[in-house]
């Protein structure tokens, strides 16, 4: 939508006035605020672990993420835990976080940047942006490099077995029956590894599908993803049985995948093997 | 007031009304009260009685005819003056909210800027209702709720009183209490009142009746000659018995 | 007897915001601030605490208004739908991502919404040279119908991100109040209240039914129309602060008439009282009881409002129905 695009076009502005107030401070942010899981993991993975001094409570990734003090929820922190906190920085991400409080810390003169990359094309890019923010560009560099040579060498994967055009689901929640459509990482990355996700033309990004729908679609492989604390195998029986006329199930082609793909970050690489090994 | 004008309190003129799509209720009506006289408008349920009154408050405007208050019409008054004259008093009295006795009858000062002379504690004394004074009215009987609302329009103190079934919900002590009551006053201050009603016997009460049929009026005049056997059959489609007492007194008997 | 229990209801009402101010979820000793505490006491509970007066008084005093309007204990402002429309608004502000007027889009949104139901219901409520109780009543619950299906509709194909900022502020978030509306938001409570209390005699006539109001020497139909109007602007304006926060219309007048007794002269600016500091309380246990979690203001008085209510409903003496 129109609005979206100006609402990007306004973001990337702050940003990049956000970076360009980089370069008056000296040296790494010390006191660091993550108001997004991935975006604690990928700074923990730019080694900045011990600079943040705040996530939320969903940050779980990796374990140092859990011990951190807490200030709230995504939708919801406490500006008062916030500010307590003295922040350097406060790292947000355009997904996660709504754009009140962005607003808000802003008024409040606490410096914020905001993440805005989704797609897994764009990560690397993101991290470079990110790391050159937090005043680590090397380490920012290394690991969008290593990040952009996984992708790659599955991408290449793809073209080697080209005929290969497999329909596929991938479902996010069983009961009602949820898929990962057009604009998610998940959608990014069948993609990638030539797989025809049958939502990609969904109006919605996590749309709701009837059985009747998925049976029409005659998808040839199911992807299940995992929720957090949850068995998916016994969650999912039921829409399994239900969905035993489609090839996929037919053919024993029901793959339960991990989390990986759900957070933009490091771990999407992991998520994206465990989509390949799937079909191989 | 009284002592230099000699008009008409009310004058109905011709009147005629009705409620959008429901046909004439009120056929050009035409009656008028005088200074301190007690008139009973007396009918059966829906010919159109309470609408004459709501017609002759202010509260309804006439499709055809004028009503006249104190020889003006009646909706050229503001507001706060017309209720210092004239006070409406509704069949329904529905109240769910507890407001004190004292609260209630209080509002009967609302017209005024200055209070009038009678005070609250005499009127809800006049009504018998003294010690109930910091009662919840949600808490009394019907009949004591009525007697609240009547302390409220005395204290109100208008001059002319349009009352739609006072008597109704009451013990015939307190009916006996309301019109001594009424009639004191009319005996002092010379209040006119017009009572709607449809219990016959108390129509024999009054010094005029007015008798209603399908809101035109059939018969006005003192109750013995308006209450004869051939209007009351008339009027309320039955066959009634007019009895006279030892002591002089009509009444009228249901027969058997 | 009854100034003892007025001035008990100030005096509480004064030590709940105090409270509110300095308690939770951080304990700040006002003789003992650091520079640190300065700021968060000015920049983020002032405003936050400002903000749920504000809604809070809007809403209390509207329901003791509408209670008498509608002749209805169980009146609400939101049962004519204001809540219904003003949150379509809102979420159609927030759901197509609209910044256009920068970050009080989605207030002002709700605030026209919530305006444009009220007109709505009053037109529909309209025969006859005025507005009738029932009729509002009915226009207002077919509205609040017709809204929440809309409202519904819109949220089920809408996004993540919106539908998750919707909820939140449909259920009362009072977390990021800052300065900004205050102003303007202050000016339309005060106004709104101001014409509910000067018109008290009038609200109290009318409870007593349209022939006795008459008869007391109000224009009936006039001041019905002022008393919806005064509403109107207050729910408004609470709506636009900080979503849809339910219980305290339908709550504070039953708690004030049970206190103070049923004269709307004290009614309705003791149920503004008794809101205000009820909506702060709610605030504040909402960011103290699980920290750093915020819980919704409007969970709380939820929480709260629902069992009371349901108490209130056995003792027969305080509702009265």
């Amino acid at each position: 939508m129109a609005c979206m695009k100006i609402f990007t076009a306004f973001i990337s502005i702050i940003m990049w006035s956000n970076v360009a107030f980089a370069e008056n401070s000296t040296g790494i942010p010390k006191r660091i605020v993550s108001l997004a899981p991935s975006m604690t993991e990928i700074m923990f993975s730019l080694g900045l672990g011990d600079h943040i001094v705040a996530d939320t409570t969903y940050c779980d990734h990796p374990e140092e993420a859990k011990a951190k003090p807490k200030i709230g929820s995504m939708s919801s922190p406490s500006l008062e835990a916030i500010v307590s906190m003295k922040p350097d920085i406060v790292i947000m991400s355009m997904d996660d976080n709504p754009r009140e409080i962005y607003d808000r810390l802003q008024g409040l003169g606490i410096r914020c940047y905001v993440w805005t990359a989704r797609k897994i094309n764009d990560l690397p890019q993101g991290i470079r942006e990110l790391s050159a923010v937090l005043q680590v560009p090397e380490k920012g560099n290394e690991l969008a490099a290593h990040i952009e040579q996984e992708i790659g060498a599955l991408a290449a994967v793809r073209k080697k077995t080209q005929a290969e055009r497999k329909k596929v689901l991938f479902i996010v929640w069983p009961e009602p029956l949820i898929v990962a459509g057009p604009g998610t990482a998940i959608d990014d990355a069948l993609a990638l590894l030539g797989m025809k996700n049958a939502a990609s033309a969904a109006q919605t990004i996590y749309p709701r599908y009837s059985i009747e729908e998925v049976i029409r679609q005659e998808p040839e492989m199911l992807f299940i993803g995992m929720a957090t604390g949850m068995d998916m195998r016994t969650v999912s029986q039921g829409i399994v049985k239900r969905l035993s006329s489609v090839p996929a199930v037919r053919n024993g082609a029901v793959c339960y995948v991990g989390e990986g793909l759900y957070r933009i970050g490091p771990r999407i690489v992991e998520g994206i093997k465990e989509l390949a090994q799937c079909v191989h | 007031m009284s002592s230099v004008y000699s008009g008409p309190i009310l004058e109905l003129q011709n009147v005629s009304f009705g409620y959008p799509g429901h046909g004439r209720i009120v056929r050009d009506l035409s009656f008028s009260v005088g200074n301190g006289e007690f008139i009973g408008l007396l009918g059966a349920n829906g010919s159109g009685k309470s609408t004459i009154l709501k017609l002759a408050s202010g509260m309804l405007k006439p499709e055809e005819g004028s009503i006249g208050l104190w020889n003006k019409p009646v909706m050229s008054y503001r507001n706060k003056d017309r209720a210092k004259l004239l006070c409406y008093f509704p069949q329904h009295l529905d109240v769910n909210v507890p407001f004190t006795v004292r609260e209630l009858v209080g509002m009967g000062l609302y017209p005024y800027d200055i209070p009038p002379k009678m005070t609250v504690d005499e009127a809800v004394e006049m009504v018998g209702l003294s010690d109930k004074m910091k009662s919840f009215v949600t808490n009394l009987s019907g009949g004591e709720r009525r007697r609240v609302f009547i302390a409220m329009t005395l204290i109100q103190g208008a001059g002319l009183l349009l009352l739609d079934e006072p008597l109704a919900n009451l013990d015939i002590k307190y009916q006996i209490e309301l019109l001594r009551l009424l009639r004191e006053l009319q005996r002092k201050k010379e209040i006119s009142a017009v009572m709607a009603l449809h219990d016959i016997n108390a129509a024999l009460q009054f010094e005029k009746v007015v008798l209603i049929k399908d809101g035109a009026i059939i018969g006005s005049g003192r109750p013995e000659s308006v209450l004869s056997k051939e209007m009351l059959k008339q009027a309320f489609d039955v066959d009634v018995e007019i009895m006279r007492t030892q002591s002089g007194g009509v009444y009228v008997g249901y027969g058997n | 007897m009854r100034s003892l229990k007025t001035g008990l209801l100030l005096a509480g009402a004064l030590a709940v915001v105090l409270t509110a101010l300095f308690a939770g979820p951080r304990f700040i000793n006002p003789f003992a601030m650091t520079p640190m505490d300065r700021e968060i006491l000015l920049a983020i509970r002032l405003p936050r605490v400002v903000v749920a007066v504000l809604m809070g008084m809007a809403l209390g005093a509207s329901g003791a208004v509408l209670q008498g309007v509608l002749r209805n204990p169980l009146a609400d402002p939101y049962i004519l739908g204001i809540s219904s429309g003003a949150s379509l608004a809102a979420a159609l502000g927030m759901l197509s991502g609209a910044y256009i007027i920068g970050k009080v889009s989605v207030p002002l949104a709700a605030f026209i919404g919530a305006c444009l139901v009220s007109v709505l219901v009053g037109a529909f409520g309209w025969k006859r040279g005025g507005v009738w109780p029932e009729r509002l009543l009915l226009a207002g619950i077919g509205l609040n119908f017709l809204f929440s299906s809309v409202l519904m509709l819109v949220m089920s194909m809408s996004s993540d991100e919106g539908l998750r900022r919707t909820v939140l502020w449909m259920f009362g978030d009072l977390s990021m109040a800052d300065w900004t509306l205050i102003p303007s938001a202050s000016l339309l409570v005060v106004l709104g209240l101001g014409l509910a209390m000067a018109r008290s005699r009038a609200l109290n006539a009318l409870i007593l039914g349209d022939e006795f109001a008459h008869s007391l020497g109000f224009a009936v139909q006039r001041e019905r129309l002022f008393m919806f109007a005064a509403m109107a602007l207050m729910t408004s304006a609470s709506v636009s602060l900080g979503g849809t926060i339910g219980f305290i219309g339908l709550l504070m007048p039953h708690i004030v008439r049970f206190l103070l007794g049923a004269d709307s002269t004290v009614l309705v600016p003791a149920s503004a009282v008794a809101g205000g500091a009820f909506l702060c309380l709610a605030d504040l246990l909402g960011r103290s009881l699980m920290p750093p979690l915020e819980l919704p203001s409007g969970t709380v008085t939820a929480v709260i409002g629902a069992p009371y209510f349901l108490y209130l409903l056995r003792r027969k003496d305080v509702l009265s129905v």
